[in-house]
């Protein structure tokens, strides 16, 4: 018996081996040296300028190689006219390898300039920045800075949100459904707009090799799938711990939303760092009065708890405070990449609050999701949100 | 679990894909325009005061002129025989680590500056060793079968035999006339061709400057500027003349894309000769603005010694390499023994 067992794990295992056998049988023909099946075509070099930061009396180009082949940097041109420039650590590239390109140059603030960077084979890269400005130095009292914007941003309005419950907990049953369903027009708003923006961050900084569009879907939907299955734990765990259902999902929407403000936080580092001042500002109003409601999201689950002013305050800061470390890290060390990996996470996570959400509202009004109250919630949340939106 | 794994991963891409560099220690230094200087811990990408040399040699170029394999005819014509290979796989180092496929007339762009008498017999042997057809369409007066252009010359070897009398006096491009003819002109099919009056103009430092363009993009713009090729050449090996000694500069402007091109001196005035077929300048400036293919000659003697420039005043031109600097010694002081000991 013993061994007909193990015979019998050896043969399931060889059989998951051998196709995989083939395969490496299959690339090695393809691609294996004196294999000449695929030498066609020619492979085209190609540098993405990721980042460009004005120092003082010095351009500082980040170049990525993201082409199929190892390229050389050769020359540096700012405005189509070339410069002397330095690059470090070495002119080499291999793929994905990055470089930074630094020029000594006498910039004017807030004038355009475009940045040529040329490859051995001749071939220019260009960006172009459509007002030069200082790059900001990671400072204490910059830190501090975006501390108080981010609190402004972030937290400040969540908890104001917040305040809306008294108000939830003396309304009826129909009503209460209108706010849930209402948090799910908003929540719908924030995923829609997040993976909207991550596709533009994608679009308009990552370079093409990366995929900008497949990639937010992959981490949207793994996000999604993750936190998913993480909240259904959490929700079991519900029956046995003194965590109740309600504060529960309160607690999801917070660790959603708080992605969700990470994010905003980056955007509005970037917008700094970038030197877009007045951009900043408008993006700081407009996401504090936006964010406003979500204070209402988390507090419309949890309005038929008891004592729940310490964890709402808890949860208003998993909700709010993300948006300082998204500020720190838009404005300190920006980088598109993992601006589009944080976007998607949030949007991922937000769509996750949503499906729980849906789940309770159901459960509540017994299947019955087409009622007045539901479509009329959903269908404010979204309006609200982009009348406040436009707010950006 | 499974989120902290997803997040752990999305992570480490992250951090993995920005940080895929490694250190070097060893320090240089460069110069810039204003004079800075700038320490690097990795390499330098200064094609414009940094001495390098690639492939082509400007310097070489500038005073090279074949006259050919001279021989009598019985009528007592001199009879100038020439042999120009043309080649289109080249790929050639123009600019410092920057690599284009070069199309050529012997080897180089320019092709070699072809000079002769007023009436001599000019016999040139074509050999296209290139993979296109390629022609020589010269310009000046010749029978229309020697203009190159309804005879193309196939390629791998073949071959045609231009001839015709040298004429008029004066300075004048050569280049091959297959279409797309633009393609052929900017990969470098082109060069000089002087045709001296009988009675021989005065002695000078004499010079050929051949200002062309290079689009090593292909997007019909240039990405480089020159005299001679080399973007910036003469600026980090300036053209060692004489004070009060004449200098002459054959100058053919072959840059396309552009409609025009310019060359301004420093320091001084030239007398210039439109196309060199007058013996009379026509003017006395130092502008002179020049269209596709115009061409003349340029003479001047500088009477400081020290560093003057002179560059294309469409400064576009001159910040993406044609600039160049003469250095003018002194010619008494040095140089006085070395003329007149022997």
């Amino acid at each position: 018996m013993e061994i007909s067992n193990k015979s019998s794990k050896i043969k399931l295992i060889t059989s998951g081996i051998i196709p995989f056998l083939f395969l490496i049988i299959l690339m090695a023909y393809i691609f294996g040296p004196g294999s000449d099946l695929l030498d066609l075509g020619i492979p085209l070099p190609e540098i993405t300028i990721e980042k460009v930061d004005f120092m003082n009396s010095e351009i500082q180009v980040t170049v990525r190689n993201t082409g199929p082949i190892s390229v050389e940097v050769a020359m540096a041109d700012i405005n189509d006219r070339i410069q002397p420039a330095a690059v470090e650590p070495d002119k080499y590239l291999n793929r994905y390898e990055t470089a930074l390109v630094r020029i000594p140059f006498e910039w004017n603030e807030a004038e355009p300039y475009r940045i040529g960077i040329t490859i051995e084979d001749g071939t220019r890269f260009e960006k172009e920045i459509e007002a030069a400005a200082p790059a900001i130095k990671p400072s204490l009292e910059l830190a501090w800075f975006f501390a108080i914007i981010g609190t402004y941003v972030g937290i400040i309005p969540v908890m104001i949100g917040l305040l809306w419950l008294p108000f939830i907990k003396r309304i009826s049953k129909q009503k209460y459904h209108f706010f849930l369903a209402l948090t799910v027009g908003l929540l719908l708003f924030l995923g829609i707009d997040a993976v909207e923006e991550a596709l533009e961050v994608s679009k308009e900084n990552l370079a093409d090799v990366f995929n900008g569009g497949l990639l937010v879907a992959t981490v949207t939907i793994l996000s999604f799938l993750g936190l998913y299955y993480a909240g259904e734990k959490l929700l079991k765990t519900t029956q046995s711990s003194r965590l109740t259902k309600p504060v529960a999902i309160a607690l999801m929407i917070s660790v959603g939303i708080g992605l969700h403000n990470f994010g905003e936080g980056l955007a509005i580092g970037a917008a700094v760092g970038m030197g877009s001042i007045a951009f900043s500002t408008f993006l700081i109003i407009g996401f504090a009065l936006h964010n406003t409601t979500e204070g209402i999201a988390i507090a419309a689950p949890m309005s038929r708890e008891r004592k729940v002013i310490g964890k709402l305050a808890l949860m208003g800061l998993i909700a709010g405070s993300p948006a300082i470390f998204g500020a720190w890290i838009g404005g300190f060390a920006y980088s598109p990449f993992s601006s589009v990996i944080f976007l998607s996470i949030g949007a991922g996570a937000i769509f996750q609050v949503i499906i729980i959400i849906l789940n309770m509202i159901r459960v509540e009004c017994n299947n019955n999701l087409s009622n007045a109250s539901v479509v009329s919630g959903i269908s404010v949340g979204l309006v609200v949100m982009y009348l406040t939106g436009i707010l950006i | 679990m499974i989120l902290s794994l997803s997040i752990l991963i999305g992570l480490s891409v992250v951090v993995f894909l920005t940080t895929f560099s490694d250190a070097q220690s060893e320090s240089k230094t460069f110069v810039t325009h204003s004079g800075a200087i700038v320490t690097t811990t990795g390499e330098i990408l200064d094609p414009l005061y940094a001495v390098s040399t690639v492939d082509f040699d400007p310097m070489g170029y500038l005073r090279d002129f074949n006259y050919g394999q001279v021989s009598q005819l019985s009528d007592g014509t001199t009879l100038r025989e020439f042999t120009i290979i043309a080649e289109d796989d080249k790929i050639m180092e123009v600019s410092p680590g920057i690599f284009y496929n070069v199309w050529t007339f012997n080897g180089t762009v320019p092709g070699p500056t072809i000079r002769a008498t007023e009436g001599d017999l000019l016999r040139i042997s074509f050999i296209n060793n290139g993979s296109k057809e390629h022609t020589i369409h010269f310009h000046g007066i010749h029978p229309a079968e020697m203009d190159g252009v309804f005879e193309p010359v196939g390629g791998n070897g073949g071959r045609f035999v231009y001839e015709f009398e040298a004429g008029p006096v004066g300075v004048h491009p050569y280049h091959c006339h297959v279409m797309p003819l633009e393609e052929h002109i900017v990969h470098g099919l082109y060069g000089v061709f002087i045709v001296d009056p009988k009675e021989e103009r005065p002695i000078a430092d004499e010079m050929v400057m051949v200002l062309n363009g290079l689009d090593t993009d292909f997007d019909t713009e240039n990405n480089f500027y020159a005299a001679n090729t080399i973007p910036f050449y003469y600026q980090h090996h300036p053209i060692q003349i004489k004070t009060n000694e004449l200098i002459r500069i054959y100058v053919v402007n072959m840059v396309e894309f552009d409609p025009i091109n310019n060359f301004h001196l420093h320091g001084n005035l030239y007398k210039y000769y439109p196309t060199g077929t007058d013996l009379v300048p026509s003017f006395y400036t130092d502008m002179i603005t020049l269209s596709q293919t115009e061409r003349g000659i340029m003479e001047f003697q500088y009477e400081y010694p020290g560093k003057y420039l002179f560059h294309a005043h469409k400064v576009e031109f001159s910040e993406k390499g044609w600039v160049g600097i003469f250095l003018v010694n002194d010619n008494d002081e040095k140089n006085t023994e070395l003329d007149y000991g022997n």
